[in-house]
């Protein structure tokens, strides 16, 4: 049997449910004989019921909440399209914007190149980001892997720079490319560009988690992100694969079920009398 | 004591760190999804912790503003609902504490409330909870963030113990000293007939 110091000790996990059966049993078996315990274990008890019943909150209504918080979310290097300002405001917004043009021209040149611990690198994502908006829709899956494979090289970069917190930056910029482009990645106007595109972005991957791989001080998010990208890829390029786009049929879809289509019979040539055999 | 949900599915956690990864780059949309599915969570610890719904609110407001200025440094090493819990637990003692006692302690120092919904046994009960979050505020860090996590958070001592980074014994240890000094600081309040006849 427990000692009574020992019950004392237990007795709180033990009220929780947390004891093994045979542990259970022994404090059982004091409490049974042991009227103090008994009511000390009344009053944890007594203590679980006030922590557990502290209520829910009632239901708040999401959007407000949303709204009051959205209005104080720190901004964080989103690319926005500029509203046409107001007819009174038009002067200083051509000043504005010609001062911007000024100062954009004169670091454009440097921008695409910039690293993300350059101070043009703001300049290169507004680029990248003007780029895009005025690109066509079917243009638009060039530029996008174009933009990824950008990414790769920064995140690579900033490995080997001894920054890996820039360079998972990159990779999740990377990741957000990724899965903008996957709908256009899985439908290419050009899938053997596409393909080769990807391939080179894993290429491009594989590169890196060596890089980083080669370090002493190799940093396991980097690692974490580089195979969640690939994992990406492989999910774009795994659906497509196991789940094939049908054949669009036109003017059939009001048959509730299609009737089966005559599958042209190849020409018997002369030399070949033989039925074809149904074991494929 | 209730538990949280299950671990997501392979499918709802891939989605979900999408969701994080693109909240982490500034996409606001994402960040709005993600708040949508734990905004009822946070709240509810919130709420639970300091009883006042637009408090709660605005302690909910400063834990996502938290979350998201601290999402680009988030390792997907341990789940993101135990990481947010340790957030919000974080926020709600620190709002706890700040917060002056709305009941004096002469106020408090009445029977236990009885399941009857007499408006007098309602007020008790309502009296008794500020009481046991005020009791609660006033512990020793680890023990008061440990013992937030069950009690605001509504955590099992293996999700605690994830939630914490610490082993399951810890966490034993850690409620027990908890809940063995919030008796004694509200000993006289849930057993006042008891004092009376010590006195």
């Amino acid at each position: 049997m427990l000692s009574h110091t020992t019950t004392r000790d237990w007795l709180i996990p033990y009220a929780d449910g947390m004891l093994a059966v045979d542990e259970r049993r022994r404090i059982d078996g004091h409490i049974a004989g042991c009227a103090a315990c008994a009511a000390e274990l009344r009053e944890v008890r007594e203590l679980n019921l006030l922590l557990v019943t502290l209520p829910p909150a009632p239901p708040v209504a999401f959007a407000p909440f949303w709204l009051n918080l959205q209005a104080v979310l720190p901004q964080r290097r989103v690319l926005r399209i500029p509203r046409f300002p107001n007819y009174r405001r038009v002067g200083l917004a051509l000043a504005a914007a010609t001062v911007a043009v000024l100062v954009a021209a004169g670091s454009a040149l440097a921008a695409p190149s910039a690293l993300p611990d350059n101070p043009l690198y703001p300049v290169k994502q507004l680029e990248e980001g003007v780029k895009l908006t005025f690109t066509p829709t079917n243009d638009r899956l060039t530029l996008q892997l174009q933009f990824a494979s950008e990414r790769l090289r920064e995140a690579r970069a900033m490995v080997n720079d001894h920054k890996p917190l820039l360079a998972a930056n990159s990779l999740r910029a990377f990741s957000v490319t990724i899965d903008d482009s996957a709908a256009a990645l899985k439908n290419p106007a050009n899938p053997k560009t596409a393909k080769a595109a990807v391939q080179a972005l894993r290429q491009e991957l594989a590169d890196i988690e060596q890089a980083n791989a080669a370090r002493a001080d190799d940093d396991a998010d980097v690692k974490q992100l580089v195979l969640a990208a690939s994992d990406e890829l492989d999910r774009i390029e795994g659906t497509d694969a196991v789940t094939p786009q049908p054949p669009v049929v036109v003017g059939v879809q009001s048959t509730p079920q299609p009737t089966p289509q005559p599958t042209p019979k190849p020409k018997p040539s002369e030399s070949d009398g033989r039925k074809p055999s149904g074991d494929r | 004591m209730a538990k949280v949900q299950d671990a997501p599915s392979l499918e709802e956690d891939a989605e979900e760190r999408r969701l994080i990864d693109r909240s982490a780059a500034g996409d606001q949309e994402a960040f709005r999804q993600l708040v949508l599915r734990y905004h009822r969570l946070v709240i509810n610890v919130a709420f639970r912790a300091l009883g006042e719904l637009a408090l709660a609110e605005d302690v909910a407001q400063d834990v996502f503003i938290k979350v998201y200025k601290a999402l680009p440094s988030y390792r997907h090493d341990k789940p993101f609902k135990h990481w947010l819990h340790r957030v919000a637990a974080n926020a709600v003692t620190d709002a706890l504490r700040r917060r002056r006692p709305v009941v004096s302690l002469d106020g408090m120092e009445q029977p236990p409330a009885s399941r009857d919904a007499d408006p007098q046994d309602i007020a008790t009960r309502h009296d008794l909870q500020r009481a046991v979050r005020h009791a609660i505020a006033s512990l020793p860090s680890h023990y008061r963030d440990t013992i937030a996590l069950q009690a605001f958070g509504e955590l099992s001592y293996d999700e605690i113990a994830k939630t914490l980074d610490i082993p399951l014994g810890t966490v034993m240890s850690r409620l027990n000293g908890a809940k063995k000094l919030l008796r004694e600081r509200l000993g006289s309040i849930a057993h006042p007939e008891e004092e009376a006849n010590t006195a």
